[in-house]
């Protein structure tokens, strides 16, 4: 038997399979959480198709969904496709202005609306958007007093869809079996941080494509649960929610409300996650916040086992060596004190894959996690290709995004340029043909590669080294491109360093960088060794302190490109200060004032100088101004220093 | 009862701290289903009519009819029982119970278990209890309480703290409510979910509202009807248009035109 190839015949396999004796989706609601049995969703999205028949809807329409995570969504998303259209969802937290846009952009004929907050949007809109013949609501709160017949409810479509049924008993199945895996399913409108979004054409086939990549990753299956919380306009959750759903019968659980997530999380514990790197930060901060307000003796037992799972952790995941027995006796005993707890507050009990996209993760935060015994994994994908690379199994690092999942292929172009080809890319971008040829290229065997717009490179074991977006490059004299920010990244991932600041650029041949030693934890190696100090300043330029920072720089040095690497660099006399507009209050670096402050000890750098004189002018907390005069040392690497 | 029937009467209500006259010969009504704004500078006597109406004090002379009941004859706590509850201005809920707690606590007055059933809590005290939080989860889906729920309410921020407290008056079935500075402390964003709310409520469950409020822009968008105190005295009553317009209220209470 052939798999279906549409969301829709997914839908009507998994209603033969399953019936009305197994949970489709799940939706808490008034406290308690309601199942709906794929009987039910089968039913709903019947009903909605032929009403939506009846209201005029015609092959190829395209019909715009905006509302939160709701069964409701999915149910009217499958009816926008069984009936042949093409499904586009919007952001709730558009604008009436960003709404019009989409909706006269993908000449949408009709728009679901879930409440009276996105009517009202549309309502402001309406004279502006004459081809849409109604808008759809399915949650009446607030609504009762309007009257304007251009809005419809969700149960009145379903009506009209039960009388069409009578009429044509056949019309909502002969309408799927039209629908080929080719058919576009969705138009996804990336958010486009520069100028006016793009609707990317998702295919059935691409997302149907995107599920089976995932999960031949991560086995999922009708017994496993997962909460769709990710905005249901975004791709990632049409893909691992909607559409892993319907291909394995996955439980698609709804939280009750957008504030309710974090709570529903530890309800529904799922076994597979999806954060932002921000959302696992927040999660540890909230752990320590939370544990400071705790009782007594949680604080001890938290204060006695974490030291426990840190060690634990490296020894599992960074050391790879075995754990000898009385570590693992002491683990079991923290399983059970904290680590356990500590999995349950935060709905991480079940989980199988934990995994983090968009900005790099503090290794610290994988280090909590890992402590706690949740290895997150990076993933790093786009609305038009899904998912690029990701960690598979244990083989996670700090410093790659992973590798292809099989069926994806990556290659770096000659610019640097990620690019990824397989069944999950998209077809194009709607009524953007240049755009849609800039972003595909076709290779001499007729390949279609996504140009990601990233800069990348592949490490010798085979993972995918993030660095930028490919405008955020710098190139050197040589022409060859770096990107500060990723180096600077990876310099901070050593706890004995707390800020620096790469040069480069056209005029220079190679990479330095300014070097911030992070003074509270190289005071502390400093004391361990017995290696007695003064001041910030002393601190700073012992040789030592030296050594030890240019292992971490050799280290980094290790996984970049020869041109990438970074050749000299000083320890700094003094910490980088937002009093000083030398950083921002968000800690980020204000380049422009650091390179002129700075510019002797870069002159230096650049020169033949093995020191540099400096007389700085300080301005103290309490507002005096002093003048530190002192050497400081620029240190230099060379192809010996990287480790074997 | 009808629409536009009047459901509250107010009559010849004086009531005076010491030598100082809080309220002067009041009267005015309020009709089925409306929101009638009650509005004044400090120390008109807004908050003293309130406590009036639901018996914290004890009128000295005039009348208060509401469907048929003299409230100035009936003894404080059987108020509720009437169908009349309130919010106040400085917040009065159990700060060390959940959102849920002080919602269920409210529904007291419609509960007929006694204190044996409920001990066993089986059968009927079981069932009644289940209704009873039906009636609550219906409310926190109204005002969009879920996310506080389980919340010990003295630790919400004061915004949604008022959304509790209203929430607790919502769950005494009111067929009268009256509101103390609803919007008081609030930012902008807050006092338009509060405004959205009453109207909501005003539109689906024709609850009569009587509402003190010193936002004035506020006032004028959600009343049906104002009536303007200046030291204990009505000033004016009529549609929020009418009371833009009225000289005595601008002197009064928007200041001196110049």
């Amino acid at each position: 038997m052939t798999l279906p190839d549409t969301l829709p015949k997914c839908l009507v396999t998994g209603y033969q399979k399953y019936g009305d004796g197994h949970t489709a989706l799940r939706k808490k609601d008034r406290g308690i959480w309601r199942s709906y049995s794929w009987e039910d969703s089968h039913k709903q999205v019947q009903n909605l198709t032929l009403g939506l028949i009846h209201l005029g809807l015609q092959r190829g329409d395209k019909v715009c969904i905006v509302g939160d995570n709701d069964p409701q969504y999915i149910w009217a998303q499958i009816a926008v496709q069984a009936g042949g259209g093409v499904a586009v969802g919007v952001f709730t937290d558009s604008t009436p202005p960003e709404i019009q846009f989409i909706v006269e952009h993908s000449d949408a004929t009709f728009v679901f609306a879930k409440d009276q907050e996105q009517c009202d949007k549309l309502l402001e809109i309406k004279s502006q958007i004459p081809k849409v013949r109604g808008v759809i609501y399915w949650d009446d709160k607030g609504l009762w007093g309007y009257d304007d017949p251009w809005l419809i409810s969700f149960d009145r479509v379903q009506e009209l869809g039960q009388e069409q049924q009578a009429r044509e008993p056949d019309r909502f199945d002969s309408e799927i079996a039209l629908g080929k895996g080719t058919d576009v399913a969705i138009y996804c409108y990336t958010s486009g941080t520069m100028g006016v979004p793009k609707g990317a054409m998702i295919s059935h086939a691409n997302l149907l494509a995107g599920s089976d990549l995932a999960v031949a990753v991560d086995p999922r299956s009708e017994h496993h649960d997962y909460l769709s919380f990710l905005p249901p306009a975004w791709i990632t959750e049409n893909v691992l929610g909607l559409a892993i759903h319907l291909r394995t019968g996955m439980i698609v659980n709804f939280p009750e409300a957008p504030e309710t997530v974090q709570e529903n999380i530890r309800e529904v514990a799922p076994y597979w996650l999806l954060f932002s790197a921000r959302l696992w930060e927040s999660m540890v901060a909230l752990v320590q916040v939370k544990m400071t307000e705790s009782t007594w003796i949680n604080r001890l037992l938290y204060r006695w086992f974490m030291p426990v799972g840190y060690k634990v952790a490296t020894l599992r995941y960074e050391q790879r060596t075995r754990i000898g027995l009385h570590w693992r006796i002491l683990h079991a005993l923290g399983e059970i004190a904290v680590f356990q707890p500590l999995r349950d507050k935060l709905g991480l009990t079940r989980v199988l894959s934990a995994y983090s996209s968009g900005a790099a993760l503090n290794p610290d935060v994988v280090r909590f996690f890992r402590a706690i015994g949740v290895n997150i994994k990076q993933l790093y994908g786009s609305t038009e290709a899904q998912t690029h690379t990701l960690h598979i199994g244990d083989d996670v690092r700090f410093e790659s995004v992973g590798v292809p999942p099989p069926g994806m292929e990556i290659r770096i172009a000659e610019d640097g340029e990620i690019l990824v080809h397989g069944p999950s890319v998209f077809i194009g971008y709607y009524k953007l043909p240049e755009q849609t040829e800039h972003a595909i290229e076709i290779d001499e065997n007729g390949k279609r590669w996504f140009r990601t717009g990233d800069a990348g490179y592949v490490s010798d074991d085979g993972h995918l080294i993030y660095l930028d977006r490919m405008k955020d490059m710098i190139a050197l004299a040589s022409g060859e491109k770096y990107s500060p920010q990723y180096i600077e990244g990876r310099l901070k991932f050593s706890p004995y360093i707390r800020d620096v600041m790469t040069i480069g650029g056209a005029e220079k041949g190679f990479v330095t960088a300014l070097i911030n030693i992070d003074f509270n934890s190289v005071g502390r190696w400093a004391e361990r060794r017995g290696l007695s100090y003064t001041t910030f300043v002393d601190l700073s330029q012992k040789k030592e302190v030296y050594a030890l920072i240019r292992q971490d720089v050799a280290g980094v040095n290790a996984t970049l490109p020869p041109a990438a690497r970074v050749r000299r660099f000083v320890l700094l006399h003094k910490e980088f200060d937002p009093d000083e507009a030398e950083l921002t209050r968000t800690r980020k670096l204000k380049r422009g004032i650091l390179s002129d402050r700075y510019q002797d000890m870069i002159a230096a750098m650049y020169g033949d100088e093995d020191e540099v004189r400096v007389r700085a002018a300080v301005k103290y907390r309490d507002g005096r101004e002093g003048i530190i005069e002192t050497t400081v040392r620029v240190e230099t690497l060379v192809e010996e220093d990287l480790p074997k | 009862m009808n629409p536009k029937d009047t459901q509250l009467s107010v009559r010849n209500v004086n009531l005076s701290f010491g030598g100082t006259q809080a309220l002067v010969n009041l009267g005015f009504d309020v009709r089925q289903g409306e929101i009638l704004a009650i509005i004044g500078p400090n120390g008109a006597g807004k908050t003293s009519l309130l406590n009036c109406l639901n018996r914290f004090y004890k009128v000295e002379s005039g009348s208060i009819q509401f469907e048929g009941y003299d409230l100035t004859k009936i003894a404080p706590h059987r108020i509720a029982g009437l169908g009349i509850a309130r919010t106040f201005q400085n917040i009065a809920l159990y700060t060390g119970l959940s959102t849920l707690d002080n919602l269920m606590a409210a529904r007291h007055i419609h509960m007929h278990s006694g204190l044996l059933q409920s001990l066993i809590y089986w059968g009927f005290a079981h069932r009644e209890d289940i209704s009873h939080r039906m009636v609550v989860e219906e409310i926190i889906d109204f005002l969009e309480m879920e996310h506080i729920r389980r919340s010990i309410v003295g630790s919400l921020p004061y915004g949604l703290r008022k959304r509790v407290e209203l929430g607790r008056a919502l769950a005494m079935e009111p067929r009268l409510l009256l509101l103390d500075e609803p919007m008081t402390g609030m930012n902008l964003e807050e006092k338009e979910d509060m405004a959205r709310f009453i109207l909501d409520l005003h539109e689906r469950q024709k609850t009569t509202i009587l509402l003190i409020e010193h936002d004035m822009g506020l006032v004028m968008d959600i009343a049906d009807r104002v009536v303007v105190l200046d030291f204990g005295v009505k000033i004016a009553e009529g549609s929020p248009q009418e009371i833009r317009e009225d000289q005595q209220v601008i002197k009064a209470y928007l200041g001196e035109a110049r």
